[in-house]
């Protein structure tokens, strides 16, 4: 990894650069908080937001896409011109980047290729900067604080300027032409380490820091602490639909106006939504909130880390905020924290 | 295909007729035999599919449903009265049926108003086949439905309620500046247009068949909204008996 340091002054020239080659995506203020939106000057990105509505997965994953067109007469697929934009995604936190972690490990599987989400990646340059937790945020629990991979340049502002990571050619060539990066020094690595410390401490102390989160999902599996969110659940899927790592999705036959044509579409879909696990002949295998909020909280705590050897929640805070019955992987903490005081008495 | 309006304002007819562009290429997959709105030909004996809007208010108006659904293969409802009773509706909530009819026509109520019934959802008297959401409906959802009547469908009916569309359009919520919204209970589908515009949801939709009455009603309390302004806003279109109920969140509603 090569490391670089840029001016503060020197970001808008950056993004003047991608913005002669790249539609560029960064966070943007909106009426009630901010939003991952394209931008055409650097005056538009909101650098400091402390987090997003939604998150980056719908450049990847987008709600609603189209695999092909089909002629419902002939019964014959049509062609698809795909036209994927370059882009650069300016101004990802870490967490936002473990999550676009998560996403390739499921659809760069070398046995399922999926050739529609590698098109979007392919044609993406991730810019990282860093942040300061919300009262919402416990990525440092889910070890997705830092981002180790995964982006092509990540900004870590040290006062005034910042340490650019340069983690691919392409990125580390236009930061080069557009700026004037200089090597590190002493006082530079000093800086990081005291703005590190700064970020570390700033977490949100009430959430609870629980030790072998996995072992205890399994542990507590029939507890009436799921009849308790199950309850509570609207049924709504915001938990998903706000999830930067939610990635199950549906597919369908969708006809034009006329019925002649149409589209197979994939959209999103969410294990919170009360038909995912209905199969043929009517069956739902989650019929209750109970089964569908215990579903998305074991594959986030639980079941990912089994198969991807990560965790699927990066502990972004989204949902926490999303959720209007208050039922979040921060609940599913506390709870684990008062059996333990109770198991302590 | 025929089309049917009962007590409603036409405005589902109109909306789809609004669908300009694409009103041919709708049509034109099916006969339209009757349609009193754009034809005055008479209704023709056999069809196979029955289009109705609007509530039920009169015992005729009960007849001529049982009777369309005796001919036709499919019977379609369109819009929040037809669906739900809908505006119409609000005249069954409660016991004061007979008193505000009296409060409108006096003792006697005119003879070209039929024999008037507390009024309901179609799907309180037949069954019904499809429904096209919302008041009004949207002209590409009635294609859609139609569609699925005609060539089958892989499209599942989701009742999932509106919030998570609220989320997916990158919006904040209502309830965070204590205004009530019905997203929470009202099934999805719709995009969350009216929030998408600054409206909170009324709910014109329907409910979700798994609505969660009492957990919303308690984040609405949580947001310090007045008791019985959730009720209230309810009832315009989601009236104590009204259809697009489930039984579940009924008795959740009277429990």
């Amino acid at each position: 990894m090569l490391y670089r340091v840029i001016d503060g002054s020197e970001l808008p020239l950056l993004v003047e650069a991608f913005l002669e080659r790249y539609e560029v995506i960064a966070p943007v203020q909106t009426k009630k908080g901010y939003a991952f939106a394209p931008v055409d000057s650097f005056d538009q990105v909101a650098l400091d937001y402390p987090s997003t509505v939604s998150s980056l997965k719908k450049y990847y994953l987008p709600q609603r896409e189209t695999l092909f067109r089909f002629d419902a007469e002939t019964n014959e697929v049509l062609d698809l011109e795909v036209e994927v934009r370059p882009r650069v995604l300016f101004g990802a936190h870490a967490c936002d980047i473990n999550a676009i972690n998560c996403l390739n490990s499921v659809f760069e599987d070398a046995r399922y290729p999926d050739p529609y989400y590698e098109a979007h990646r392919r044609s993406m340059l991730v810019v990282g900067i860093s942040c300061t937790p919300t009262s919402e945020c416990f990525c440092q629990l889910m070890d997705a604080d830092e981002a180790r991979s995964g982006y092509d340049l990540f900004l870590q502002d040290i006062g005034g300027r910042y340490l650019v990571s340069m983690n691919s050619v392409e990125a580390a060539n236009i930061l080069e032409t557009a700026c004037n990066p200089r090597v590190a020094t002493d006082e530079d690595r000093r800086a990081f380490r005291q703005a590190t410390r700064r970020r570390q401490e700033s977490f949100n102390p009430a959430i609870p820091d629980i030790q072998e989160i996995p072992m205890l999902m399994d542990a507590f599996h029939s507890d009436a602490f799921w009849d308790e969110l199950g309850e509570r659940c609207l049924s709504c899927t915001a938990c998903s639909a706000v999830c930067p790592t939610c990635h199950c999705f549906d597919i369908r036959d969708v006809l034009d106006p006329d019925g002649r044509i149409g589209e197979r579409e994939r959209v999103w879909d969410a294990c919170t939504s009360p038909q995912f696990a209905t199969v043929t002949g009517g069956h739902n295998f989650r019929p209750t909130g109970r089964e569908r909020v215990r579903h998305r909280m074991y594959h986030k705590l639980n079941g990912f880390l089994a198969t991807h050897d990560r965790n699927l929640c990066v502990g972004c805070g989204r949902c926490v905020r999303a959720c209007k019955a208050n039922i979040s992987p921060i609940e599913v903490l506390r709870f684990f924290e008062k059996k333990g005081a109770e198991d302590a008495e | 295909m025929v089309v049917v309006g009962l007590a409603s304002c036409f405005g589902c007819q109109i909306n789809l007729t609004n669908a300009e562009a694409h009103l041919m290429d709708i049509l034109s997959q099916v006969d339209v035999e009757y349609w009193q709105l754009t034809s005055s030909d008479p209704m023709p004996e056999d069809f196979d599919i029955a289009v109705i809007e609007g509530a039920v208010t009169t015992k005729e108006a009960a007849e001529t449903v049982k009777a369309l659904r005796g001919i036709a293969d499919t019977v379609i409802t369109i819009g929040a009265c037809a669906n739900t009773g809908g505006i119409p509706g609000l005249a069954a909530e409660g016991a004061g049926y007979e008193e505000r009819i009296a409060a409108v026509y006096g003792a006697t109520v005119p003879a070209a108003c039929g024999t008037m019934v507390a009024p309901s959802a179609v799907g309180e008297h037949i069954a019904v086949d499809y429904e096209v959401a919302c008041c009004p409906v949207e002209p590409l959802d009635f294609a859609r439905v139609l569609q699925h009547a005609l060539y089958g469908s892989n499209v599942q009916q989701l009742t999932a309620t509106l919030c998570g569309e609220c989320k997916r359009n990158e919006r904040g919520c209502f309830y965070e500046d204590g205004t009530l919204c019905l997203g929470l209970v009202t099934r999805c589908g719709c995009g969350a247009r009216c929030p998408s515009l600054g409206r909170p949801c009324k709910g014109c939709a329907g409910l979700s068949a798994d609505a969660n009455l009492k957990g919303a009603r308690a984040i609405s309390a949580g947001c310090g909204i007045p008791t019985g302004r959730f009720e209230e806003v309810l009832r315009i279109f989601n009236h104590g008996e009204g259809g697009g109920d489930s039984t579940e969140a009924r008795s959740e509603r009277e429990g």
